[in-house]
C-alpha cells in the first residue's frame, strides 16, 4: 500500500496543471448532473406534498349558481369513482389585473369566501397582516410573486367597466389552480368583503364543486359532464389536476429538461476526455511503468498508481461539485417557486449524491481500468525501449525518400498519421465538445437574442395590438388599418371557448391561417372551410385527420371535418382551431372578430395603439397592448430560462476551454521528447510550434466543422425532444446554421491560441533539459 | 604546439550554475579554452564532473551562465533562441549516449528530417544519406526500419548520420557508445575515426580509455577546470605509444 502511495503521489505532482483541469471539467459536470437530479427527484415529490398536504381536489368544475340545484352535491357523490365532494360559491368574473408586473393582465378569477370552511382545497396563508379592512383580498402566491404585489399593496381588478381596489392582506398558497397560462386564477376575500362583492355580482355567482378521487380523472371528468349535460347546466371552468400539474410544472420541467440534456453532453465530453487523457498518460509513462515492472512491481500495483489518482479526482470534484450545486440550489429554487406558484424547499438529496459520484466514478474507473489492462500484459523490456503498443508507429507513413514533396509538409503528414488513434481521440473529444456548443449557443440563439422563437413555442398567436371592433365596422377599420405603412398585417382573429365531448375547450378562429405568426398546426392543416376544424393535441389519441366532429354549443349542432392537430403548451393541447365562419356557425349571435394588429417595429406599439384610438374612437369597443402581455409572458418563461442558458453559456466556454488545454497540453508533454530531438537537430521554436499545431489542428478542425454543420440535424431532435416533453409538439426553436459556424470559428481559434500558448513554453527550455525531461 | 592549427570554437570565463530552488551548484567557473579545426577532441573526467554540461554549453545547445562562445568566429552567446537553431543547424551534429531517434519514423526518415533544414534539394540530400548509410554499414533494408527495430549500434550509426547530413563544422558525441556493447562499439568508432580522417572536427565525451585513444587531444575536466590538456596525435590502430601517453596523462590527473 505504502508503495502505491509513493506511486500515487508521484502521479499526482508529475501533471498538476491537467489533474486540475480535469478536476473541473468533473465538477462542472456534477454540478449539472447534481442541479438535474435534485429537480428531478425533488421538484414533482415536492408539489404532490404540497398538494396533499392541502387536501386538494382531483377534479374541480363551476357552475353557474341560477343553474344549481341541491341535489347536484349528492349526485355527483354518487358517480362512480368519487371519494368526496365538497361545494362552495365564488363569484367569477372576467377581470382584468391592472399594473401586474407593470402591465395589465386579462385572468379570469374566482373569488372566493375566505373565511368559509373548507375541507378540500385549503388554503395556507404565507403571510397575513393583521387587521382587516372593508377591502382586504388574500392572494394566492403565483399572483403576488410574479404580478409584483406586496402586503399592504393595492391591486385593481377591472371587471366590466367597474374598478376594484383592494388592499393585499395576506399571501396564501392554494394547489388549485394552474398558472396565468390556464387563464384562470383564485382571489380570496374576507367574509364581509365577499358578501358585499357577491351582492353586486349576483348574476355571475357560481358553484364550485370539489371532487376527490383515486381513480381515471378523465374518465370522472366524462362522467360529471354527462351529468352536467343530463341536467341542462352549463360547466364554466373545469381544471383537473393533472393538466393543471402540468402547466404548474411547465416552466420547471422545460428547465430541468435543458439541464438534463446539457448534463448528458457534457457528460460525454467528459468521457471522451477521461478516455483521451487516461490512455495517453498511460501512453506517457510506459517506460516508468516498464522500469516498475523490472523492479518488481506487479501489474495491479501500477494499475492502481494510474487509475487511483484518477479515481480521487473524480470523487473529490464530483463531491465539491455537488457541494456547489447546493449553493446555487435555493437561489434556483427560489426562481422556480415564482414560475410555479408554490414554494418549496430544495433538500440534501442522498439519492442525487450518490447517482453523480456513482456516474462518474465509474466512468473514470472504466476508461482507466481498460486502458490500464494493457500495463498487466507489458512485458518490461519493451516498456523500456518504448515498444510498447501504440507508441511505436507500426507504419512509416510517407517515407520521405519516396513521397514527393517538401520535407517540412511531409513531416506534419507523418505526424498526424503516426498518431493516428491519438488523432481519432481528438477528433471524438472536438465533436462531442461542438454537440456541446451547439446546443448552448442555440439556447442563447433562441431564448437571448430572438426571443420570440421560443415564446411562441410556447404560447398562441402573439400581434402587438389587438382591437376589437364595433360590430359592422370590422372590415372598414382592417381595411384602412392594413393601408397604414407601419402596420404589417391585420388578422381577423377570436379567441373564445366550445365544449367539444362535453369540456370546455380554447377556441382560436381566424379568418386565414396561412397569414397567422404563429402557426400552431404540427400534423395536418389548419381549417379553412366553414365546416374544418384542427383539434388541438389533447384529442390526438381520440381523433384521426378527415374524422368528422359532433360539437353543440347551445341549441346548434355543427359537424366538422378534422384536418390537421395542433399545439398549446398553455391550454395543455385543449384547444381547437375553426375558421371564422366555421366558428360563428356554432354562435347564435353575429360574431365580431377582433382584429390582430401586426405592426413593422413593434417599439411603435403605444404610438399607434394612440393613432388608432384618435381615428377611430367611435367604432371600436377596445384596444389591448398585446406586446406589453408578450413581453411579461416573455419575462414569465423565459426570465429563469435565460439565466440558466446564459449559465450554460458561460460553462460550455469554459468547458471548452479547459478541455482544450488539458487536450493541447497532454498532446505536447507527450511529445515533449521528439520536441527536444527535434529541437536538438536545429529545428526552431517556430517550425516546431507550426509542425505540432499542423499535426493535431487538422483532425480537431474537420470534427470542429463536421459537428457544426451536423448540428443543423441533431440541434433541432434534441430540442424536439425537450419540447416534446413538456407538449410542443412542434417548436420554433430555429438552428442559425451562422451562429454555428461563428462559434465554429470562435472554437478553432480557442484552440489555435490556447496551442500557441501551451507550446509558448517550449521555447525557454533548452533543448538538452527537454531531451533529458522526456 | 598546435599553433598552425585554427581555433574553432573559443570559450573565454565561462561560467555554469544550475540552480535548484534555494541552492545553486557551480559547475565550473573562470573557464577558458580553444577547440581547433580537424581536431577529434576528447573530454574526459570524473563522473559529474561536468563533462556534458560543459559540451553543450559549447555546442549552443545548453546556455552558459556566463562568459562567451565564439564559434567560427560569431559570438554565438549573444545569439537569441531563434538565431542559434539556424546556427544550430548548420555547424553543429549531435550524437547521444541515448541516441534520441525520432521513434515514429524510419531511420531514413530521421536522417531527412534533419537534412531538410539545410537544403531544398531533396535528391541530393537523399544522395548523401545513402552514401552516408553505406559508410556506416547500414543496408538499404535496415534504414527502413524504425529506431524501435534495429540494434543499439545501428541506431547508433544512424545517429551519426543525422548529425552528419548537414556537413556541420562539428560532430559532438556525449558517450555514443556508453550503451553500446564492444562489437557495436568497434563499428561506431570506427565511424567516428573515418569521418576524423576525412577532416571532420569531432568533441565526444567518453569515459573509456579505449575510446579516448580515438582522438588526438584529450582534455580532463576537475574541479570546473579544465585540469589538463593531452596531445595524443592522430590515431593509429597499432601505436603503444600513444596508449601509453595516455594512460600517463590520466594517473596524473588522478583518473
Ligand atoms: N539540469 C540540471 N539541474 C541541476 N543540476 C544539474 C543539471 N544538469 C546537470 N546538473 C549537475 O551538474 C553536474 C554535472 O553534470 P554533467 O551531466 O555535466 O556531468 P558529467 O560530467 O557529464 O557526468 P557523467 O560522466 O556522469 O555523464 C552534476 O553534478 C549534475 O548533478
Ligand atoms: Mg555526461
Amino acid at each position: 500500500m505504502k508503495k502505491i502511495k509513493s506511486q500515487l503521489i508521484y502521479n499526482l505532482k508529475k501533471d498538476k496543471g491537467s489533474y486540475i483541469s480535469f478536476g473541473i471539467v468533473v465538477l462542472i459536470t456534477a454540478i449539472m448532473l447534481n442541479l438535474a437530479f435534485v429537480l428531478l427527484f425533488q421538484v414533482d415529490k415536492a408539489y404532490d406534498d404540497k398538494f396533499n398536504e392541502l387536501n386538494t381536489a382531483a377534479i374541480n368544475v363551476t357552475v353557474p349558481k341560477l343553474q344549481n340545484t341541491d341535489a347536484l352535491l349528492n349526485d355527483i357523490k354518487s358517480l362512480n369513482g368519487v371519494d368526496d365532494a365538497e361545494c362552495r360559491e365564488a363569484v367569477f368574473a372576467e377581470a382584468v389585473v391592472k399594473d401586474f408586473r407593470a402591465t395589465d393582465f386579462s385572468m379570469n378569477t374566482l373569488f372566493y369566501n375566505k373565511d368559509e370552511s373548507r375541507n378540500m382545497n385549503k388554503l395556507d396563508i404565507k403571510e397575513e397582516k393583521t387587521g382587516m379592512t372593508e377591502n382586504s383580498i388574500y392572494l394566492p402566491l403565483y399572483v403576488a410573486s410574479f404580478g409584483e404585489f406586496g402586503l399592504n399593496d393595492e391591486i385593481v381588478y377591472e371587471i366590466g367597466d367597474t374598478k376594484h381596489t383592494f388592499k393585499v392582506s395576506g399571501i396564501v398558497e392554494e394547489m388549485q389552480y394552474g398558472n396565468y397560462g390556464k387563464g384562470l386564477m383564485g382571489a380570496y376575500l374576507p367574509k364581509e368583503v365577499y358578501e358585499k362583492f357577491s351582492d353586486e355580482y349576483s348574476e355571475q355567482t357560481v358553484v364550485e364543486y370539489s371532487i376527490m378521487t383515486n381513480g381515471d380523472i378523465n374518465a370522472l371528468q366524462n362522467d360529471i359532464s354527462d351529468l352536467l349535460e343530463e341536467k341542462g347546466i352549463t360547466m364554466l371552468t373545469s381544471c383537473d389536476r393533472i393538466s393543471t400539474k402540468d402547466t404548474r410544472t411547465m416552466v420547471c420541467n422545460l428547465i430541468i429538461l435543458v439541464l438534463s440534456a446539457f448534463a448528458i453532453i457534457i457528460l460525454f465530453v467528459s468521457v471522451f476526455l477521461c478516455k483521451f487523457r487516461i490512455s495517453n498518460s498511460i501512453e506517457e509513462d510506459m517506460v516508468n511503468m516498464g522500469v516498475l515492472k523490472a523492479l518488481g512491481y506487479t501489474g495491479n500495483m501500477i494499475i492502481a498508481g494510474v487509475v487511483l489518482p484518477y479515481l480521487m479526482v473524480t470523487v473529490f470534484a464530483s463531491l465539491l461539485g455537488v457541494a456547489v450545486s447546493y449553493a446555487v440550489l435555493p437561489g434556483l429554487g427560489e426562481l422556480l417557486t415564482l414560475q410555479a406558484g408554490f414554494s418549496f424547499g430544495l433538500d440534501f438529496d442522498i439519492k442525487g449524491l450518490i447517482c453523480v459520484v456513482a456516474i462518474l466514478a465509474v466512468i473514470v474507473l472504466f476508461f482507466t481500468y481498460t486502458a490500464a489492462k494493457r500495463i498487466r500484459k507489458l512485458q518490461p523490456i519493451n516498456a523500456i525501449r518504448g515498444n510498447s503498443e501504440g507508441k511505436s508507429a507500426k507504419k512509416n507513413y510517407f517515407p520521405l525518400d519516396e513521397t514527393k514533396g517538401k520535407t517540412k509538409l511531409l513531416l506534419v503528414m507523418k505526424q498526424t498519421f503516426s498518431n493516428g488513434k491519438q488523432n481519432i481521440l481528438l477528433f471524438g473529444v472536438s465533436f462531442v465538445l461542438t454537440i456541446l456548443v451547439a446546443f448552448a449557443s442555440t439556447m442563447f440563439y433562441n431564448v437571448i437574442i430572438e426571443p420570440d422563437n421560443f415564446i411562441s413555442t410556447l404560447s398562441e398567436e402573439m400581434p402587438q395590438i389587438i382591437v376589437s371592433p364595433v360590430e359592422q365596422y370590422e372590415d372598414v377599420i382592417s381595411d384602412e388599418l392594413k393601408s397604414n405603412s407601419e402596420i404589417k398585417s391585420v388578422l381577423k382573429y377570436t379567441v373564445g371557448t366550445v365544449n367539444i365531448d362535453d369540456m370546455p375547450v380554447t377556441v382560436f378562429a381566424c379568418e386565414d391561417f396561412s397569414r397567422v405568426s404563429n402557426d400552431l398546426c404540427y400534423l395536418g392543416e389548419n381549417p379553412d372551410e366553414k365546416n374544418e376544424i384542427a383539434l388541438g393535441s389533447a384529442f390526438e389519441e381520440k381523433y384521426k385527420i378527415g374524422d368528422r366532429i359532433e360539437i353543440q354549443n347551445g341549441d346548434i349542432p355543427c359537424s366538422y371535418e378534422v384536418t390537421g392537430f395542433v399545439q398549446s403548451v398553455n391550454y395543455q393541447g385543449n384547444v381547437c382551431e375553426f375558421s371564422l365562419d366555421g366558428y360563428e356557425a356554432l354562435n347564435s349571435e353575429k360574431l365580431v372578430p377582433t382584429l390582430y394588429v401586426y405592426l413593422n417595429n413593434a417599439s411603435d406599439t403605444e404610438k399607434i395603439i394612440d393613432e388608432i384610438e384618435q381615428s377611430y374612437s367611435d367604432k371600436i369597443v377596445s384596444t389591448m397592448n398585446y406586446q406589453k402581455m408578450t413581453e411579461t409572458t416573455q419575462e414569465m418563461y423565459s426570465g429563469i430560462t435565460s439565466v440558466i442558458v446564459v449559465v450554460i453559456f458561460i460553462l460550455t466556454i469554459l468547458i471548452v476551454l479547459f478541455v482544450l488545454y488539458i487536450v493541447i497540453k497532454t498532446l505536447l508533454v507527450q511529445r515533449k521528447q521528439e520536441l527536444g530531438i527535434y529541437k536538438a537537430i536545429g529545428y526552431s521554436n517556430k517550425q516546431l510550434m507550426v509542425q505540432m499545431i499542423g499535426s493535431f489542428l487538422p483532425s480537431s478542425v474537420v470534427a470542429v466543422l463536421l459537428s457544426s454543420v451536423l448540428g443543423l440535424i441533431y440541434v433541432p431532435q434534441i430540442n424536439q425532444l425537450i419540447f416534446q416533453t413538456i407538449g410542443a409538439m412542434k417548436n420554433n426553436m430555429e438552428v442559425s446554421f451562422a451562429f454555428l459556424m461563428i462559434f465554429a470559428f470562435v472554437q478553432i481559434t480557442a484552440n489555435l491560441i490556447i496551442s500557441i500558448l501551451l507550446t509558448k513554453p517550449i521555447k525557454k527550455i533548452s533543448a538538452y533539459a527537454l531531451i533529458k525531461e522526456g | 604546439m598546435s599553433a598552425m592549427k585554427e581555433v574553432l570554437i573559443s570559450a573565454k570565463n565561462l561560467k555554469k550554475e544550475f540552480r535548484t530552488g534555494e541552492t545553486s551548484q557551480t559547475i565550473f567557473e573562470n573557464l577558458d579554452l580553444d577547440i581547433y579545426k580537424g581536431d577529434f577532441t576528447i573530454i574526459m573526467g570524473a563522473s559529474g564532473a561536468g563533462k556534458s554540461t560543459l559540451m553543450y554549453s559549447l555546442s549552443g545547445m545548453d546556455r552558459p551562465t556566463s562568459g562567451s562562445i565564439v564559434f567560427s568566429g560569431k559570438e554565438i552567446t549573444k545569439y537569441n533562441d531563434d538565431e542559434l537553431a539556424v546556427f544550430k543547424r548548420k555547424n553543429c551534429g549531435f550524437v547521444f549516449q541515448q541516441i534520441y531517434l525520432l521513434e515514429k519514423m524510419s531511420l531514413m526518415d530521421n536522417v531527412l528530417t534533419a537534412g531538410a533544414l539545410c537544403s531544398d534539394n531533396k535528391k541530393e540530400v537523399i544522395q548523401r544519406a545513402k552514401e552516408l548509410f553505406e559508410l556506416v554499414n547500414i543496408p538499404e533494408i535496415t534504414q527502413k526500419k524504425f529506431s524501435t527495430q534495429v540494434s543499439g549500434g545501428e541506431a547508433q550509426r544512424a545517429g551519426i548520420v543525422r548529425a552528419v547530413i548537414n556537413k556541420p563544422s562539428v560532430v559532438f558525441a556525449d558517450e555514443p557508445t556508453g550503451a553500446l556493447n564492444s562489437n557495436n562499439s568497434e563499428a561506431v568508432l570506427n565511424v567516428f575515426t573515418k569521418l576524423h580522417r576525412e577532416g571532420q572536427s569531432i568533441i565526444m565525451v567518453t569515459h573509456d580509455k579505449k575510446t579516448a585513444l580515438r582522438g588526438n587531444r584529450v582534455l580532463y575536466v576537475r574541479d570546473g577546470q579544465i585540469f589538463g590538456d593531452c596531445n595524443l596525435g592522430n590515431y593509429v590502430e597499432t601505436d603503444n605509444e600513444r596508449e601509453r601517453k595516455l594512460d600517463e596523462f590520466l594517473t596524473e590527473m588522478g583518473w
